[in-house]
Formats: C-alpha cells, sequence, structure tokens
C-alpha cells in the first residue's frame, strides 16, 4: 500500500505559490500530488506538494529561483 | 467510566488520538497535556463530539482536560441515522466551487484525497460532465479515485460525457454508466454531496 511509503511534503507561503509550483513540477515530468497540509503540520485549510524523498533535488532544482519553498518536511 | 491518559511529551495528533480512542469506550475521559496547540485540538475534539469540557492548569504549562459526553448532544458531524438509502457523491464538475477554475481545480484535488480517509466514506460516487475527466489515465486525480475503489466506493462516470470528452480507453478508474443508473442511483439516494 502507498501509506507505507514515506512521503516528503514542500510547503508554501501562499495558495498561488503552489499552483506555480504544480505547472512547473508538470512541465518537468516529475511525480508529485498536491495534498491537504497534514493537521499535524498545521490546523489552516492549506494545500501543499507531496512527493517521494527520492525526488527531492529534482523538485528543489525546478523550483528554485521560480518558487520559494517555505520549508520541506518529513511525513 | 471514566479514563485517565498522560498525554505530556507526545506530538500532535498523538493527543486527540488517544483521546478520541478513550472516548470511544469511556464517558469520561481526562487528558494531560503540556502545550497549548495540544489543549486546542483535544477541545475541538470535545466540541465535534459532543462532550462537555473543563480545563485546569496543574502546573506550569501542564493542562488538565476533563471531557464529558453529553447524553443529548449527538455529534454535530454524523449524519442521522434515520435517514434511509446510500450517501452518493456527485462529482459534476472537475473543479469545487465556483469562481476561479484554477483554485477549483486544486481543491478538488485535494478534496477526494480527503475523501479516502473520511469516517463516512460514500457508498457511490458519481462523475459528470467535466468531472467524468478525473477518471482519466492522465488525471492527477485518478489515483485517489482507484484507493476509494479500493475501500468500497461504487465509482460511476458518466457515459455521454466519456464520449462528449473523448475519453473512452483512458478511464482508469470507475464504471461507464447511464444516466438510467445514474438518475436511479441520485432518486434514491439518503444523502447527496455535491462538494
Amino acid at each position: 500500500m502507498k501509506d507505507a511509503e514515506t512521503y516528503c511534503v514542500a510547503l508554501f507561503e501562499a495558495v498561488s505559490h503552489v499552483m506555480k509550483a504544480e505547472k512547473l513540477l508538470k512541465e518537468a515530468g516529475i511525480r508529485y500530488k498536491i495534498v491537504p497540509v497534514p493537521k499535524s503540520i498545521s490546523a489552516d485549510c492549506g494545500v501543499c506538494v507531496r512527493f517521494l524523498p527520492e525526488h527531492k533535488e529534482a523538485i528543489m532544482e525546478v523550483l528554485q529561483r521560480q518558487v520559494r519553498v517555505i520549508e520541506i518536511r518529513n511525513l | 467510566m471514566s479514563e485517565l491518559i498522560n498525554a505530556t511529551g507526545l506530538a500532535c495528533p498523538e493527543p486527540v488520538v488517544l483521546t478520541k480512542k478513550a472516548l470511544d469506550s469511556c464517558d469520561d475521559v481526562t487528558v494531560l497535556v503540556d502545550n497549548t496547540t495540544a489543549l486546542e485540538n483535544v477541545k475541538r475534539l470535545a466540541s465535534s463530539s459532543g462532550c462537555a469540557v473543563d480545563v485546569t492548569e496543574e502546573l506550569e504549562g501542564i493542562f488538565r482536560i476533563r471531557l464529558k459526553k453529553q447524553q443529548s448532544n449527538k455529534p454535530e458531524c454524523a449524519p442521522s441515522q434515520t435517514v434511509q438509502g446510500p450517501t452518493v457523491f456527485v462529482i459534476a464538475s472537475d473543479s469545487m466551487g465556483n469562481g476561479n477554475d484554477e483554485l477549483g481545480a486544486l481543491l478538488m484535488k485535494t478534496f477526494l484525497h480527503t475523501a479516502i480517509d473520511l469516517e463516512h466514506r460514500p457508498d457511490v460516487l458519481i462523475l459528470y460532465n467535466t468531472g467524468a475527466r478525473l477518471a482519466a489515465t492522465d488525471s492527477g486525480e485518478v489515483d485517489d479515485l482507484k484507493a476509494l475503489e479500493e475501500k468500497g466506493v461504487r465509482i460511476l462516470v458518466c457515459g455521454t460525457c466519456v464520449n462528449f470528452f473523448e475519453l473512452g480507453g483512458k478511464l482508469a478508474a470507475g464504471t461507464i454508466s447511464n444516466m438510467y443508473d445514474i438518475a436511479d442511483i441520485l432518486s434514491k439516494a439518503g444523502r447527496i454531496v455535491r462538494p
């Protein structure tokens, strides 16, 4: 099951930043998923980008200088 | 029956998870927590599960929260037991809400993802109009729809819509259905949820 995998999430300042990141990641063909910010991180009604740890470097490469990532967290 | 839980030193969401578990078997639960986030989260759980709550600060930063189930207070969020018929989620569009479609698409993604772990999952989920696109292989939502199917949710995709959007052969979740079945299910539904 997928649930058994470990994931990372990238947190952003604003929903518009998540949308921009989504566009860039889609273009780059990197596997990601938009999910609600886990309750354990924040009770706000936010969204974030979830991905497998092995894609972390590729994702940071694509997003750098284009969208500001506040934080990467392991789930 | 009462229970005491020492949730000090535990990271979120453990205090809430433990409290919820205790409330399943007890009417009177006392929880000790050592931070205000846990305090607020447990208080929120108390109100959503119909409990009276009483908070005292034991030592500096240690809170004792007592939750007592109220007999008359049914949980606000649970569907009424008297409703007959299946719960149907209608996904009438690939966008959640009206106004901004880009935002709507993002909201729909998170809605379907969240639906997998809902306490009250739908019996049937119907996808029509642009909602049908979500079941196509290249949509970002298809994995979540598959996960819902694995959990026993029956997913129907409007056949007319599949034809219109030329999705034939591209469906990776759900069963192609027709207006007879869709109208029949909607007319017999106990609850219809349309995000």
